[in-house]
């Protein structure tokens, strides 16, 4: 019996050893993350957003990764694929990863387009090594306690601001749109009023438009341009249409001689 | 709907249980009915009070002119306008049936590759036809006078028509007819690119009588585009419903539609995510989408939006064209059309719901026979196939029919806008 025993124990042995370890080798340094480890065992993903969830639209989220000898992962190729198990489908909308060193990844337009079950799916590669691991979110919900999937994050929530800076703060940019209030299904035009940060007109800019529907992962109905500059650093937007009524987001890329931003308003028709 | 469920739990335990059977039945009813400030704008928005007046059609002056659209009506049901005499319009938009056919595929002279559009609300159009391509309710209308499976019709012989048959009225509303000798006008005479015969005879006519052929021909469509706009839909049973809910007028409300009809329109304005597509007043964004819809077997494939994108950027009577009475900053549409095909290969326009059981069959090749069918597609979307606004893939045989029961409530009779 006893040399049973000694034998079982042997036998498990190596396992309870190297589970030991597994779990010895990593260390959860964010006491505010969610922590996993890759189902390999080669690196673990601590991921860091606000109130540990994920909300309907558009989120960005920190990672932060080590390997199994808890050292900072340098240089990896990130994927980051938000996927409704349930559903089956994805998302159109690809997440952009910057690297910021130290083993920390900032990924953003992470977009989730309706609420309920999602995943986040990460697969990180260094060198030849690729593991991969999910983080599950139960229940993920709009904004604020809305039911229906037509509605919008509660008008406290976005910054619907008509004067907005650049994301690198480069232009102070105006919209102003000639139908107003804004409504659905109504092709009309904006005009822009790009100046620098310290107020002074951006004239002969070259403006692109894009826009879309954080919530639902699609874009405009039309394809606007700017046509015209009608004024000292205004510009003419046309051929703008909303299709549905709810959350868009539109952007505009402004280039000027050797500096180029981007401005991103939040708008909302009914 | 928890909220409601937890509601009537709280009034089944505390209040109600001496009078259980008549309490319960009453708080769940006026529930049903209680709508949130919210909700009663989704509400509002989908009612026929919130459709805008006609607008207007700047390719077409003569759109609101009540004689061309009295001409238009008889343009609309003459068939001397086909090759066998016997098609006209209302050969597969009849008056009497609501301007539709109940077939799955269009018969005229032939058979099309698609099922006839409803006109009901026809001028609040921006695109035209299952595919969006035309721009116009006028250019629309000519289409299918020159297709060799509906009117099997040319614009020369249409020309003849009006000049033998209709030159006083048309003169009366578009000025003096050209004066054509036969040779000017040969039968057979249309730019169809895949009847080589047709298409010489027509190339081979001299500038000004091409131009002055399709003028007349624009002008028949302008007509009968002015007819067609005054086909709009008149209150349904739902409309009265949200009248009576706007008016808090809960016990008129509680009348006009049954328990299951509210059920189901909660769930189309809710977790069914209809309102994605069918939303305003007509029931429709007005845009194309790929919903994954199979094509029947023996159909060719059919790209929908993404090949009518190029169709209406090149047709002669689109806004820009010279035929069109609109000035170019009145041509967004087209000016700002998207042109991406991709985002748009096997896309068709999202149909109104107005009178929608009414039109059996559904979808832009009849592919399904009855609204059981079309709700049970969108159910069953395989996981490949599903977009995240499409489809209501947590749906219960109840709610499937509570949803059916609602779109059935959109049915109203209809009017024209000039009476």
């Amino acid at each position: 019996m006893k040399l049973l025993f000694s034998a079982f124990l042997i036998v498990l042995m190596p396992f309870m050893v190297s589970a030991d370890t597994d779990h010895s080798k990593f260390t959860q340094h964010y006491k505010e993350s969610l922590f996993k480890i890759t189902e390999n065992g080669h690196f673990s993903v601590e991921m860091v957003l606000k109130e540990k969830v994920l909300q309907v639209g558009k989120n960005a989220i920190n990672l932060i990764l080590h390997d199994n000898k808890d050292r900072d992962v340098v240089g990896a190729t990130l994927t980051v694929i938000p996927w409704m198990p349930d559903m089956g489908h994805g998302v159109s909308e690809q997440p952009v990863i910057e690297e910021k060193g130290g083993g920390l990844y900032k990924v953003k337009n992470v977009v989730i387009s309706m609420s309920g079950r999602w995943e986040l799916r990460i697969t990180v590669a260094r060198d030849a090594t690729e593991d991969t691991t999910v983080f599950e979110f139960k229940d993920i919900k709009k904004g604020k306690g809305h039911h229906h999937a037509m509605s919008a994050p509660a008008a406290g929530d976005i910054d619907l601001s008509v004067t907005r800076l650049s994301h690198k703060k480069l232009f102070s940019v105006t919209y102003e749109s000639l139908l107003d209030p804004l409504r659905i299904n109504r092709i009309h035009s904006w005009k822009l009023t790009v100046k620098t940060a310290d107020g002074q007109p951006v004239t002969g800019a070259t403006v692109t438009v894009d826009g879309d529907m954080p919530e639902h992962g699609h874009g405009l109905p039309t394809q606007p341009e700017v046509t015209q500059e009608v004024g000292q650093g205004v510009y003419l937007v046309e051929g703008l249409k909303f299709s549905m009524p709810g959350w868009w987001v539109m952007d505009f890329h402004i280039q000027k001689n050797d500096q180029e931003d981007t401005v991103t308003f939040n708008i909302q028709p009914k | 709907m928890k909220r409601t469920v937890r509601q009537y739990l709280l009034h089944f335990f505390f209040i109600l249980l001496p009078v259980m059977t008549y309490g319960t039945e009453r708080a769940w009813s006026s529930d049903l009915h209680t709508w949130t400030v919210e909700e009663i704008g989704v509400l509002r928005s989908l009612s026929i009070d919130s459709l805008p007046p006609l607008p207007k059609d700047p390719t077409n002056k003569y759109a609101d002119n009540k004689k061309a659209a009295i001409l238009g009506n008889i343009f609309f049901t003459d068939s001397r306008f086909s090759g066998n005499l016997k098609v006209s319009c209302a050969t597969c938009h009849p008056a009497n049936r609501n301007f539709a056919d109940n077939l799955p595929l269009a018969h005229g002279m032939g058979t099309t590759n698609r099922r006839t559009m409803p006109l009901i609300g026809v001028a609040y159009n921006t695109w035209f036809f299952w595919d969006g391509r035309k721009d116009s309710a006028w250019s629309q209308a000519l289409g299918p006078f020159e297709s060799p499976v509906e009117h099997g019709f040319t614009r020369t012989r249409c020309a003849q028509i009006i000049i033998d048959h209709y030159k006083d009225d048309y003169e009366a509303l578009f000025g003096p007819l050209p004066v054509f000798s036969k040779r000017d006008l040969p039968a057979l005479a249309k730019p169809a690119i895949d009847e080589p015969v047709s298409l010489k005879a027509w190339i081979t006519m001299p500038p000004d009588v091409k131009d002055a052929v399709n003028r007349i021909y624009a002008n028949m469509g302008k007509a009968i585009a002015a007819f067609m706009r005054t086909i709009i839909p008149a209150p349904s049973r739902f409309d009265h419903y949200v009248r009576a809910i706007v008016e808090k007028d809960q016990k008129s409300a509680i009348k006009i539609l049954s328990s299951d009809e509210v059920k189901g329109l909660r769930l189309f304005i809710g977790k069914a995510q209809c309102l994605n597509c069918h939303t305003g007043p007509l029931f429709t964004n007005g845009d194309f989408h790929n919903i994954s819809i199979p094509q029947p077997a023996d159909l060719p494939a059919d790209q929908g939006r993404a090949d009518g994108i190029a169709k209406v950027l090149a047709d002669e009577f689109n806004c820009l064209s010279v035929y069109s009475d609109a000035p170019r900053s009145d041509c967004g549409e087209l000016r700002f059309i998207d042109t991406d095909t991709d985002k748009y290969a096997g896309a068709f326009k999202t149909p109104t719901l107005r009178n929608v059981a009414e039109r059996a069959p559904y979808m832009h090749a009849g592919q399904f026979s009855t609204l059981h069918e079309v709700l049970e597609f969108y159910k069953n979307l395989p996981p490949g196939q599903r977009s995240p606004e499409l489809g209501h893939f947590d749906l219960n045989d109840r709610e499937m029919h509570q949803l059916e029961s609602f779109l059935r409530t959109l049915s109203g009779p209809l009017i024209f806008a000039s009476d």
